[in-house]
């Protein structure tokens, strides 16, 4: 009986292997013969119920049975791994590959990341705030009387007469000053909000990345020489810049730094309204106010600040012409970058 | 703030200054000349012309044909003007010209057949005046060929200066030509009052009386009597053109050119519609109605500041004067207002009027209380020269209390500390001189000076050194070469949020930023919404709950624009009342929590040559969020939890949990909440906070030695009842396999009628391995065997295979 199954399942065996030229039908032949529950291996299990004279030599032809199948197993496969490697020249190489999706950061974090890491290897720390603000942080921590037309600067959004949105990220600095003692040396990014009418100009929220430094000895000519280092590490060290006087209540002296326009390299177009230069951020001196309201002595620290809008960056950057497309999140604007 | 140059050169001379080195000094010292109006360019090409000749167009009633001699050549002009006449001097636009009104360029043209060389202009075309009945006639003594910019003194630079808060002293020429002189170091001449006052005293004709001084602190007036009004001279009309403003009459025409000359706003009433010939100034102790002189009658809040006679409101102080008591043709005398109000008292009215006049935001910057009578005398002198009356002898100058002058030390070390730099003090003392400042007392380290009225900015040592700084240049300013850093902990607040996006991005997730305020009804689905109180519009009225709004609005936009295929992620803040309907008085009363969103839909592969089309499915969402799960080294930190019951979003749930409570929840949109989106394909999401994701994951990473000793697999495949869920089988082998058993994969799942109705087929693959040791075939084939029989026990299920 057992060995009439053995003389079967051999030549059974020889006439499948013997046509297999490809890999699946190797792969078919494994499992039907050599598996776990393989006709091979059931007939191990048949043979502990044969008569007990006869395991001797049954054992014996089974052995055998399995090393002629493996081996000749082993060979066809061999054949058609070799077989397979030589059509290789059959391989239609111009077909597209196989691709594997991956997604991108938005530009605005991205701009935000070169900025960061620009600042960061300038021993800068990256503090972040509520974007849901009290007047007290938002305003008059920071020199903003109440009923003063430097309010006008920034069209807030209330919430009711003592929270907001906020309209920078200055009020930050006041909370990284409220629970640290100088130095302080920090940038913070993050998301501030204008309440003005959207068009393609202008928005009702963008990002901006202020920055802080507080020591005994921090003058304007040091804060010239870092917002210098980071705009020609940003922007390209062949730029030519200035600063001009200019008013934030949480500074004194207070300055913008311009940059050569990068689209007509100062000879004036539409970018730059024809003066040749770019505004690219605001700063100063850390008005005596301010540390006031933190309980720093103003006789002792002096301290620089800046703060910059990303959105504007991207604008000059990229040539795109409307601010709104940032934050339509349209697949085709976001695969771009 | 328009200025002109001409304007300012009566008051510092600046020949030899070329014009853009003016322009360039003033940006550079902080007054930043936004647009710069040259008006001998905009006339280039305009020229006296002169009508030799005129005659009728053959084809065309009204046209005439004229000759015209720009005093080299003769040409040949069409015009359609019924003034024109032969003998005539005209503006003349050459070739070339391009007319300021409707900015068209001068061609040759041929009109009705005729060729034409040219055009004759009226005010209007030219933007001198509203008028356009018919061509505008010069005087017959100017010669042809003079530039018009010349022969209508056009020849002015208007510059447009933005004016920042801080300087309400700039908003006038006076203001701006002191920084001039300041800047290039020229003597600064303002006009002296000279006229001459009638004998009758000021005090016959009116009184003034202060009830609010907390508000009006300072209350000045002249009176000029039997004045003409009449329309201004071309000079003063020119003037207040230049500087936007429509001339009206020589009366509301020179205080408005002292304003712009001095910054003190003046407001001129006629005194006969004064009752009582009294001026009271109060403010209001009940809300009440007052028409301005535009016709409009305004609603006035409590402690609104007025003007009023002895009887009624005259004017609301500081924003505009009444229509009761406005000078007209038929006015005889009147009454200069030159007050100083409380800036926050001005700023106050104006917002509650929503009416901001040239007058308010002076006022609200804070004017000079220190030039109320110059300003008064100033105008009543002009008003007087050009309207032909008498100036009452004597000034009304109510001053209760004086203001004093602010008195500040300013040493030099601290500039040079502050700035970085050393500045001369004899240069220092030169340049607060020269802005106005008087210095009163010095020594070798430091100065002490009284600062003018006119700089309300300016009033402790830290904005002296800026003036310092300003006038000197910021130029001047050194840069340094290296700076010292201070050592300590550096931190960074964003580094996780860094290392998310990067995961995400790795698992092929786009980036979106969304704006957080949105309308009421999509912000109520997912939380308690907060409101702003001044929205743009009810579609940007309330602030975020939850990412998952947001970028279902940026799915259906995408799936319009045939973009069907999203994965995105977005991290933000979202905003919610503790409890409904709580006011927000402290930050407790709500919290502000950062998200992390996924998003998924539509094909998670596409038809290709080398794969099918499969849709997005629940799996692929769950897929992604371990995968993101594992990246994160939080997998073996957070525990799972599925149901298919519905919430307010999901109809198949998914949470993540950390000791029991849910940091992560996701599934698939409930069709409803998309039909509200106007989305039709099935969308996936799910939302972290990631502030304690970002807690959890900071424990730190551990590193597990490699195995050196091989594992051996082993599979097997069960048919279950197909209630059977695989976890509870999975779970039970891990249980149940041995200690040697350390995973468990299924990697087949499938019904089909070979099985019998009810029925699905599980097959699992085993890994078992020692850390310390080789794993011989029997004890791992004993495991393996009596976890069969263990499996078919507990699930009734039955092995595959034989
Ligand atoms: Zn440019």
């Amino acid at each position: 009986m057992l060995d009439e199954k053995i003389k079967s399942i051999h030549s059974e065996f020889k006439k499948e292997i013997s046509g297999a030229d490809n890999q699946k039908i190797i792969d078919e032949i494994r499992i039907k013969y050599l598996s776990r529950n393989g006709l091979v291996s059931v007939l191990f299990e048949e043979l502990k119920s044969a008569p007990k004279e006869e395991k001797p030599l049954l054992g014996k032809r089974l052995n055998e049975l399995r090393n002629s199948v493996t081996l000749m197993f082993e060979e066809a496969k061999e054949k058609v791994d070799a077989s397979e490697k030589f059509s290789e020249h059959k391989i239609d190489l111009s077909l597209n590959g196989i691709a594997r999706s991956i997604g991108s950061k938005h530009v605005l974090t991205q701009t935000l990341d070169e900025i960061k890491n620009i600042f960061k290897g300038m021993g800068f720390s990256v503090a972040l705030g509520p974007e849901l603000e009290s007047d007290y942080y938002n305003f008059e921590a920071l020199n903003f009387p109440h009923d003063h037309p430097a309010r006008d600067m920034q069209d807030t959004y209330f919430i009711n007469d003592n929270f907001l949105l906020r309209t920078h990220t200055t009020p930050v600095q006041v909370r990284i000053m409220e629970k640290q003692e100088p130095p302080v040396r920090a940038i913070m990014p993050g998301r501030v909000y204008r309440n003005e009418a959207v068009s393609a100009r202008s928005y009702c929220m963008f990002h901006q990345v202020d920055g802080i430094y507080v020591d005994t000895n921090v003058n304007f000519a040091e804060l010239k020489a870092t917002l210098v280092s980071f705009a020609k590490q940003f922007y390209g060290s062949e730029l030519k810049y200035r600063f001009r006087p200019s008013f934030f209540p949480f500074t004194e002296p207070s300055a913008e730094m311009d940059i050569t326009c990068f689209l007509c390299h100062g000879s004036g177009c539409k970018i730059c309204k024809g003066s040749g230069w770019l505004e690219i951020l605001g700063c100063g001196m850390v008005d005596p106010n301010v540390f006031k309201s933190v309980n720093y002595d103003s006789e002792k620290y002096t301290g620089y600040a800046f703060g910059m809008g990303i959105e504007r960056i991207g604008l000059l950057k990229y040539g795109i012409d409307d601010i709104r497309i940032y934050f339509e999140n349209d697949l085709r604007f976001l695969k771009q970058f | 703030m328009k200025v002109s140059l001409n304007w300012l050169k009566k008051y510092v001379n600046l020949d030899g200054i070329p014009v853009s080195e003016i322009i360039h000094t003033l940006t550079m010292s902080g007054l930043e000349v936004e647009e710069v109006i040259d008006q001998n360019e905009i006339f280039k090409n305009f020229v006296v012309g002169f009508v030799k000749e005129k005659t009728k167009h053959t084809n065309a009633d009204k046209l005439s044909v004229c000759k015209v001699s720009n005093g080299t050549d003769e040409l040949q002009v069409i015009c359609g003007a019924p003034n024109v006449d032969a003998g005539q001097k005209i503006v003349f636009a050459q070739i070339g010209a391009v007319v300021p009104n409707g900015n068209f360029k001068i061609t040759k043209a041929k009109i009705r057949g005729t060729e034409s060389f040219g055009m004759i202009c009226s005010e209007s075309e030219l933007e001198i005046s509203d008028n356009h009945d018919g061509i505008m006639v010069l005087p017959a003594d100017v010669k042809e060929g003079t530039p018009i910019s010349e022969a209508l003194e056009l020849n002015d630079v208007i510059l447009e200066i933005a004016i920042t808060p801080n300087r309400p002293d700039a908003l006038s020429h006076f203001g701006v030509a002191r920084d001039l002189s300041a800047l290039f170091q020229r003597e600064l001449k303002l006009p002296e009052i000279n006229f001459e006052e009638s004998s009758e005293p000021i005090e016959k004709f009116a009184a003034v009386e202060i009830l609010d001084e907390v508000n009006c602190p300072r209350y000045s007036s002249k009176v000029v009597v039997n004045i003409t009004v009449k329309e201004s001279p071309a000079w003063l009309k020119k003037a207040v053109q230049k500087i936007g403003m429509r001339p009206i009459n020589n009366i509301v025409d020179a205080t408005n050119f002292v304003m712009f000359e001095t910054g003190q706003p003046l407001h001129a009433f006629d005194l006969n519609m004064l009752n009582g010939n009294k001026i009271v100034v109060k403010s209001t102790k009940e809300e009440s109605q007052f028409t301005t002189l535009d016709s409009k009658i305004r609603k006035l809040p409590l402690n609104t500041l007025l003007i009023c006679d002895a009887e009624k409101p005259v004017a609301v102080a500081g924003v505009m004067g009444g229509e009761n008591s406005e000078v007209t043709t038929e006015t005889k005398n009147i009454l200069i207002e030159s007050a100083f109000f409380n800036p926050s008292s001005i700023r106050k009215t104006a917002k509650a009027l929503g009416l901001s006049t040239d007058a308010s935001y002076r006022f609200e910057r804070t004017t000079n209380a220190g030039g109320t009578v110059y300003a008064a005398e100033r105008a009543a002198q002009l008003i007087a020269e050009l309207g032909g009356g008498k100036v009452a002898k004597g000034t009304l100058d109510v001053y209760p209390k004086i203001i004093e002058m602010p008195v500040v030390t300013l040493r030099f070390a601290r500039v040079e500390k502050l700035l970085g730099y050393f500045i001369q003090p004899e240069k220092i003392k030169n340049i607060v001189t020269s802005l106005g400042f008087e210095i009163t007392d010095e020594n070798e380290n430091e100065i002490v000076v009284k600062v003018p009225l006119f700089r309300p900015d300016v009033e402790r040592e830290v904005d002296v050194i800026e003036e310092v700084a300003r006038i000197n240049g910021y130029d001047n300013i050194p840069t340094i070469a290296s700076f010292s850093v201070p050592l300590g902990v550096k931190n960074d607040d964003s580094s996780f949020y860094d290392k998310v996006r990067d995961t995400a991005v790795g698992l092929g997730f786009f980036e979106m930023i969304n704006n957080p305020l949105q309308n009421e009804k999509i912000a109520a689905l997912t939380g308690s919404q907060i409101g702003v109180l001044n929205p743009q519009s009810l579609d940007m009225a309330f602030l975020r709950t939850s990412l998952i709004p947001g970028a279902l609005m940026v799915a259906s936009k995408n799936f319009n624009v045939g973009e069907k295929n999203l994965a995105l992620f977005e991290i933000g803040n979202t905003f919610n009342k503790k409890s409904e309907g709580n006011l927000i008085k402290e930050f407790s009363d709500f919290t502000e929590d950062t998200k992390l969103l996924f998003l998924l839909s539509g094909k998670a592969s596409l038809k290709e040559w080398y794969s099918d089309e499969k849709n997005i499915s629940f799996y692929n969402l769950k897929g992604f969020i371990n995968s993101f799960i594992t990246n994160l080294a939080l997998d073996n930190v957070l525990n799972d939890s599925y149901y298919h019951s519905e919430d307010r979003i999901f109809n198949l749930v998914f949470t993540k949990e950390h000791n029991g409570s849910v940091i992560g929840k996701g599934g698939r949109i409930k069709k409803e909440v998309l039909k509200q989106f106007d989305i039709q394909q099935e969308v996936f999401c799910f939302e972290f906070d990631m502030k304690v994701l970002e807690k959890l994951s900071t424990s730190k990473t551990k590193y597990i030695p490699l195995l050196k000793y091989p594992k051996m697999m082993r599979d097997f495949a069960f048919i279950f009842d197909d209630d059977v869920e695989y976890n509870d089988v999975a779970s039970f082998i891990k249980k149940k396999g041995g200690s040697l058993l350390k995973s468990v994969r299924l990697f087949d799942l499938f019904e089909s009628e070979s099985l019998g109705s009810g029925k699905k087929s599980m097959a699992f693959e085993l890994e078992y391995y020692d850390e310390n040791r080789t794993l011989t075939d029997e004890e791992v084939e004993k495991d393996f065997t009596n976890l069969i029989t263990l499996v078919s026990g507990e699930f009734k299920a039955k092995l595959r295979g034989n």
